[in-house]
């Protein structure tokens, strides 16, 4: 058996951090750090990214500041293989940066349907009455991945970086015991 | 590319592949597994929800279709251990009546053995991997067998809760047997209860295959080629044995590994895709399936999940994501009026953020937030797993559009009759009065049935008129082809199936050492 320290944990992993690109070189960012850093993205565009923070902080407090527009474009951007998103699980079919566009893009013309201007323009609460909507499958002529599918989607990814990582279990009083200490980078 | 010729070539380095491979390497055959994702050391299982990702198949080679589509990826696994490294480790038996349903109930299938056949493989088992429990408390429910090698593992304050709510509905608990250490068990350290086994144990408390069967192996100097993804069995000219497989390797180049004996334990999904991909002209249809029944009989349980809200503090960080107590009580198949099949009732699995959100999947904003911190320290989770019968429309089958390899992928078609949904709806009434009989202040459960274990697709049984295999997962029509896994089960009880995986795996890999010179002459 690999040699592990009990309940010691790896400064990354853990805390969630990923491998970003900052100036030609490769750091180990967590998806709030490298939000704050304003890393460039990898895949995603400017206004998908905007999308997806828009919806991610009305679906979980505190998305938008976790990252979670960077967490998902680092991970549309490795081999599926190594993806750690819920679409996986949903047997979502790579690559996953599909899936995302076409969710940004059903979300952003239901909104100009809805409300005459783009999601991210929406006040607060018709950006709350959307994304119920969007769970109960309610927005007319939308077109995409059924959206209440896009919503758990998205949801999950915003449940990740804000509830997920050892700074979520801490908000919430939880230990939260990790009980690896791995030797290698991730 | 050939590689040279070897004794037995396995499909998959998940529980059952490691059990066949442990034991023909220790006969001393020449064995290799080709496993279609990565070669996981213990040392890269994070523990983190996200992290734990990482060992589930990524991608889409099943369309998931029916009423009640099965959740696959979550289910299966990816790499070495397969879905048992990510396993919740509970070791049920299955009981008596899951090997005579027909005999019984005339209905479903009987399995071609029974229980008595079995149960001495169940305490080989638990001897060789090491599993915690109180065998005697189970005499309630089944025949006496051996003691489990460990007592049962720490108990914590929402099972205790839990327990008491259920027997206070006349619904007996015990101590759940698992695969994991209460005590230092070959080597291997004591579980620390920290929650973190769905994504992989490092520690090597709980008894996955890397540091079980799939090690045992290793040591008796069977190969293991990760990232290898078989896609055909090979056949000589007159489809009368087979010889091999074709492969792509970590390069994505195409091989073929030549072997005496061939055994397919990829996973219920995955097998029956093989074998369907295997057809010649000899056998047009697929390999073992000249009666048509290679990916039929797929099952699943329904998971009847009721969640609750305590004011207390449940302490439900605590212990480990398997059960700390269980009950066969609804396990007879007419333990309800409404619906048919058996049930097992798990409670006082260790709970994560992620479960709470999942909870409550309308809540959003601070109304989720709210929730969560409540969740923190009231919330738990009973689970009763619903046994649902063989049917021929439950099936995978072959579609035109392919994977990387250019191997078809396949629809996985699977909906509940009647009676499962019955047996559903039974089992979240049930659950809902033990939650609130604890105490709970809040109750709930989902409208959408969960799946989970799949089960079927080259089932047993007694001839090739009936079945595809044998009761040793050999195929009636091809001597030297053998599959392995809950693939082979012609009923899935209600029970986590891995220790049934590993007892039947290892009788028929005994079998398999026993009579090889028949099996490859």
């Amino acid at each position: 058996m690999a040699t592990i320290e009990r309940r010691a944990f790896m400064k990354g992993a853990t805390l969630g951090a990923l491998a970003f690109t900052v100036g030609g070189s490769t750091v180990m960012l967590t998806a709030r750090q490298a939000r704050a850093r304003n890393v460039p993205f990898r895949l995603l565009k400017e206004a998908e990214a905007d999308i997806i923070e828009a919806i991610g902080d009305t679906l979980v407090q505190g998305a938008r500041a976790a990252g979670v527009a960077h967490f998902i474009d680092h991970q549309v951007s490795v081999p599926p293989e190594e993806a750690l998103l819920q679409a996986r699980i949903f047997n979502v079919r790579p690559p996953f940066v599909n899936f995302y566009r076409a969710a940004v893009t059903a979300i952003d013309s239901g909104s100009q349907r809805l409300f005459g201007y783009k999601f991210t323009e929406a006040p607060p609460d018709q950006q709350i009455e959307f994304v119920h909507n969007m769970r109960q499958n309610k927005i007319d002529g939308w077109q995409g991945p059924p959206a209440p599918f896009v919503y758990t989607i998205l949801r999950s990814d915003a449940v990740d970086v804000v509830y997920g990582t050892m700074e979520g279990y801490e908000m919430l009083g939880i230990p939260y015991q990790a009980h690896i200490a791995p030797e290698r980078r991730w | 590319m050939a590689n040279e010729k070897v004794d037995v070539v396995i499909v998959g380095a998940g529980a059952s592949g490691s059990v066949f491979a442990s034991v023909l390497a220790k006969a001393g055959k020449k064995v290799v597994l080709l496993e279609a994702g990565p070669d996981w050391q213990l040392s890269e299982l994070i523990s983190s929800e996200m992290w734990g990702r990482r060992i589930r198949p990524a991608g889409a080679p099943f369309r998931l279709e029916g009423k009640n589509p099965f959740g696959y990826a979550g289910q299966a696994g990816w790499g070495v251990g397969g879905a048992a490294l990510h396993y919740f480790a509970n070791h049920p038996r299955f009981l008596e009546t899951d090997y005579r349903m027909k005999s019984e109930h005339n209905r479903g299938l009987d399995w071609p053995i029974a229980y008595k056949d079995v149960a001495p493989f169940y305490d080989r088992v638990a001897r060789e991997v090491g599993m915690a429990g109180d065998a005697k408390a189970e005499e309630k429910w089944r025949p006496p067998g051996d003691p489990y090698p460990m007592p049962p593992m720490k108990t914590f304050r929402q099972g205790e809760i839990l327990k008491k709510g259920f027997e206070s509905i006349g619904i007996h608990m015990a101590p759940a047997p698992v695969a994991m250490n209460s005590t230092e068990f070959k080597g291997r350290p004591a579980c620390i209860y920290d929650g973190w086994c769905h994504v992989g144990c490092p520690t090597g408390a709980l008894a996955n295959p890397i540091v079980t069967y799939l090690g045992e192996a290793r040591k008796a100097n069977a190969e293991v080629r990760a990232l290898c993804t078989v896609t055909r069995v090979l056949t000589n000219q007159q489809g009368t044995r087979v010889t091999g497989v074709e492969y792509y390797d970590d390069k994505k180049q195409k091989q073929v590994q030549e072997a005496s004996v061939v055994v397919v334990a990829a996973w219920s999904g995955q097998n029956p895709r093989i074998l369907l991909n295997s057809a010649t002209d000899k056998h047009a249809k697929g390999l073992a399936n000249a009666n048509g029944l290679v990916g039929k009989y797929m099952m699943t349980h329904s998971i009847a999940g009721v969640s609750a809200m305590f004011d207390e503090d449940m302490e439900n960080h605590l212990g480990t994501i398997g059960a700390q107590y269980m009950s066969y009580d609804r396990y007879p198949k007419t333990s309800y009026k409404s619906g048919f099949g058996s049930t097992y009732i798990v409670a006082g699995a260790a709970q994560k953020t992620h479960d709470f959100a999942n909870a409550r999947p309308d809540l959003i904003g601070s109304k989720l937030h709210e929730f969560m911190k409540q969740a923190a320290r009231g919330f738990t989770r009973v689970t009763l797993f619903g046994e649902a019968l063989p049917n021929l429309e439950n099936r995978i089958e072959l579609i035109s559009d392919k994977d990387a390899h250019g191997m078809p992928l396949a629809r996985l078609v699977h909906s509940f009759d009647d009676d499962a949904v019955a047996l559903w709806r039974a089992n979240l009434e049930e659950g809902q009065r033990a939650v609130k009989a604890a105490g709970a202040k809040e109750a709930w459960v989902g409208n959408v049935i969960p799946t989970t274990h799949l089960h079927g697709g080259t089932i047993m049984g007694t001839a090739a008129s009936n079945s595809v295999v044998n009761s040793h997962g050999q195929t009636h029509e091809i001597p030297n082809l053998w599959v392995a896994g809950p693939s082979i089960f012609p009923t899935e009880g209600a029970s986590n199936p891995t220790y049934t995986i590993l007892a039947v795996s290892l009788r028929g890999a005994d079998q398999l050492a026993a009579s090889w010179g028949s099996v490859t002459n």
